[in-house]
């Protein structure tokens, strides 16, 4: 995705277990605040269907 | 019918004056191919082009066009109403098509403008367009348009013909469209008309001779339907055809298309865009079963609805105008003037008998 | 190349004759230059069509999926490593082929040649190492290393991985060939230009997927963008949708794609999409050490779980 020009950092993988809850608080509060600052995604929102 | 000649060196400035009332459109060269493109800031057509990849059928039936749209935005006083979307049908001209590419929209239009139905997308556009035709000096070796129904001085379609005559261009004005259009272009020069018309035949002639490659098919419309329907053929035919649907896509007489919705938010359109009997969801059925489930029906599919269904139902020859396109765009060769041959030759070569 | 033609005919003919297979897939010369077209021979008449030549770039394990007749089959070094593919796949068996190994010099790239060429090109003759196209008024001999597909010039398999029968002796491997220039230089843009540049490239796509049907791995039933419950694609020629087809095609083909250069060669208005598949190669090259279809008993990498798999990419 990157190589093709998605901004690094826009996808992210993490691997948590179902007990790990702390864990998955952490991650998603870092995450959601990392895609905060790289701002909304304008690269592949679909607007209104373009017709050519 | 008039004829114009038109000076090489008036013919830049015709077309700029040409463009205050028309959108225009022309073969322009990008990286490899030529193609149809509109023609801004003085852009000229590149007539030397031999013919672009695909079709300008685009032009007035574009791959992917929105017919309505809506919102169930309360705030917008049109909320909920499905309503036609805003189209642009302010004249427009194609400026160097090929007859064979005008006279395929002849053929379209017995589809999409018919006493039953019209298609109100494809006549407005149509109505708003003219087409100022260029007669082919140099057909392509793939061309073979004189035995399909068409020809490289062809007119049926064109608005005005034009044949180059070296230093100048004569137009044979061949409707009222063409005439506003040269108006408009404020080509004005009168030919005489005699000398035009024998300079005109003498071009035809050359080209004509020029063209290698042909097609037959007076048996096609006396052999049973259900005979070429079974013939054993089609299994060598179709073999190699990996469906791709490039032949489609890039034939000027190919019509077919789907309708889509596609919304967003709260907005949404409906638009119809071209399809191809290629594909096999063309014909799936909201059942699941597909009476064309394999590519061997999907190939006898195109090649007999242009070769036989069309010339039963309408009686005006093929579908196809023979220029070429799908032989050269096809990625495994399969070729239709072949197929063509031995549809056309299937009952006399006594192979009616091998039905399967 | 051009001598194959004879052997390959006898092969096929003993083949046939001996009811070794039901069927021989070649090709037999095609109606217009620079063009030959998949063909199957079944009677001796079938087999005098067989012909070889440097347009032969159609990828034939295309015409073996799922197939169920005993069949003789004409391979590349890349057919022959999609073959390997396809029966690690189960799209066909090994006991069902009699793979007929043609060792490969790359095939020519019709475009290329048309480019360079002044006019329509109506003729051209092959010679060992050179090509001659001519024209109306025109001729002109290229060395066929400078006009091979892309992908045939950077090729360091063109012999026959696995085989039954060669044509010829096997031909030596390119050596030393930089595979992955083109990964590098879209490596070193910014994302905004390579989000351009992938802009750019599909631009003239029409949508019609000669691409994925030339493709052998694309067999699946039904391809992602034609599911309609739920419809994952728009149908239009937004390029998003466009976008998202050809990316995830790639994907779909990651440690899967031989860079046969099918999708190229059949693609009408001439996008690279090999653009796409090229970087997923070299990551399975890098990541996994893996070159797709030289084994049938080994398992692709995304196939298998291995305790050294890199996974630094999950936080
Ligand atoms: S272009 Fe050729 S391969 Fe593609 S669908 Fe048409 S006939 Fe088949
Ligand atoms: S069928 Fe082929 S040759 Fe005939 S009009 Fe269509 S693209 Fe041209
Ligand atoms: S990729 Fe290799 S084996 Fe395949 S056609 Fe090109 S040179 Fe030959
Ligand atoms: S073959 Fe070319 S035009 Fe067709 S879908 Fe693929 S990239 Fe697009």
């Amino acid at each position: 995705m990157e190589h093709m020009g998605i901004e690094p950092g826009r996808l992210q993988f993490s691997w948590i277990s179902s007990a790990e809850s702390t864990k998955f608080v952490e991650v998603v509060t870092q995450v959601t605040a990392a895609i905060k600052a790289l701002g909304p995604n304008s690269n592949f929102a679909k607007k209104m269907a373009e017709v050519a | 019918m008039k004829m114009i000649t038109i000076n090489k060196s008036e013919w830049a400035d015709g077309l700029q004056k040409a463009a205050q009332a028309y959108r225009l459109f022309g073969p322009v060269k990008e990286k490899e191919f030529h193609s149809f493109k509109r023609l801004q800031d003085g852009v000229l057509p590149d007539l030397a082009c031999l013919n672009t990849r695909l079709s300008p059928k685009h032009l007035i039936y574009p791959q992917s066009e929105v017919m309505f749209d809506y919102t169930l935005d309360e705030s917008r006083a049109d909320h909920h109403i499905l309503k036609e979307a805003a189209r642009d049908d302010s004249p427009q001209a194609v400026v160097g098509i090929r007859p064979c590419d005008a006279k395929a929209f002849v053929l379209v239009r017995m589809n999409f403008d018919t006493p039953e139905y019209q298609d109100p997308y494809w006549i407005r556009a149509y109505e708003a367009t003219t087409l100022v035709g260029l007669g082919c000096a140099a057909p392509c070796s793939s061309c073979f348009c004189t035995t399909a129904g068409c020809g490289p001085y062809h007119e049926e379609g064109l608005d005005v013909l034009l044949a180059d005559a070296g230093n100048h261009y004569l137009a044979k004005v061949l409707t009222e469209k063409g005439a506003k259009f040269v108006a408009a272009a404020g080509w004005k020069t009168a030919a005489e008309p005699q000398a035009a018309d024998r300079t005109i035949a003498a071009l035809k002639q050359a080209s004509e001779s020029k063209i290698t490659s042909f097609v037959q098919t007076d048996n096609l419309r006396s052999t049973e339907t259900t005979d070429l329907h079974n013939a054993a053929f089609w299994e060598e035919v179709s073999f190699s055809c990996i469906n791709c649907g490039t032949c489609t896509f890039s034939c000027p007489t190919c019509w077919c298309f789907d309708i889509q919705d596609e919304n967003r938010g709260k907005a949404g359109v409906r638009m119809k865009n071209w399809d191809s009997c290629m594909y096999p969801l063309f014909t799936l059925h909201g059942t699941g079963h597909n009476p064309r489930g394999t590519k061997l029906h999907r190939v006898r599919q195109r090649f007999m609805h242009k070769l036989k269904y069309f010339v039963d139902k309408y009686d005006r020859g093929i579908h196809c105008v023979g220029c070429g396109r799908c032989v050269r765009l096809c990625p495994v060769n399969i070729d239709i003037r072949r197929v063509c041959n031995m549809m056309n030759n299937f009952a006399a070569s006594g192979a009616a008998c091998a039905i399967e | 190349m051009l001598s194959y033609t004879e052997k390959i005919r006898e092969i096929a003919g003993r083949l046939l004759q001996s009811g070794a297979v039901e069927m021989v897939i070649g090709f037999r010369a095609g109606t217009v230059p620079m063009m030959n077209e998949p063909h199957f021979a079944k009677t001796p008449a079938d087999v005098q069509k067989l012909v070889w030549d440097s347009h032969c770039g159609i990828n034939l394990a295309n015409y073996l999926t799922d197939r169920k007749e005993k069949i003789g089959v004409l391979a590349k070094g890349c057919d022959s490593r999609n073959i390997v593919t396809h029966i690690i796949e189960n799209k066909i068996k090994r006991e069902q082929l009699v793979i007929i190994g043609v060792p490969c010099k790359g095939m020519v790239d019709k475009r290329k040649i048309a480019m360079k060429a002044e006019t329509e090109i109506t003729e051209v003759i092959e010679a060992e190492t050179t090509i001659t196209a001519k024209g109306h008024g025109f001729s002109k001999t290229f060395e066929k290393k400078d006009v091979l597909q892309h992908n045939c010039s950077l090729c360091i398999h063109r012999n026959p991985v696995i085989h039954d029968e060669m044509v010829a002796p096997p031909v030596v491997e390119q050596q030393g060939v930089d595979r992955y220039a083109d990964v590098r230089s879209i490596a070193a843009m910014t994302p905004e230009q390579r989000w351009k540049y992938f802009e750019d490239l599909l631009a003239p796509c029409i949508r019609c997927y000669a691409c994925r049907n030339a493709c052998p791995l694309c067999y699946c039933p039904t391809c992602f963008v034609d599911e309609s419950r739920p419809q994952w694609v728009g149908k239009s020629l937004d390029p998003s949708d466009v976008r998202t087809f050809h990316f995830l095609r790639a994907y779909h083909c990651a440690g899967r794609c031989t860079d046969c250069g099918a999708c190229e060669r059949a693609c009408p208005v001439g996008i690279n999409m090999r653009t796409f598949t090229k970087k997923l190669e070299q990551d399975c090259l890098d990541l996994f050490g893996w070159e797709v279809g030289l084994d049938p008993e080994v398992r692709p990498p995304l196939d298998v779980y291995r305790p050294q798999d890199p996974n630094d990419f999950i936080k």
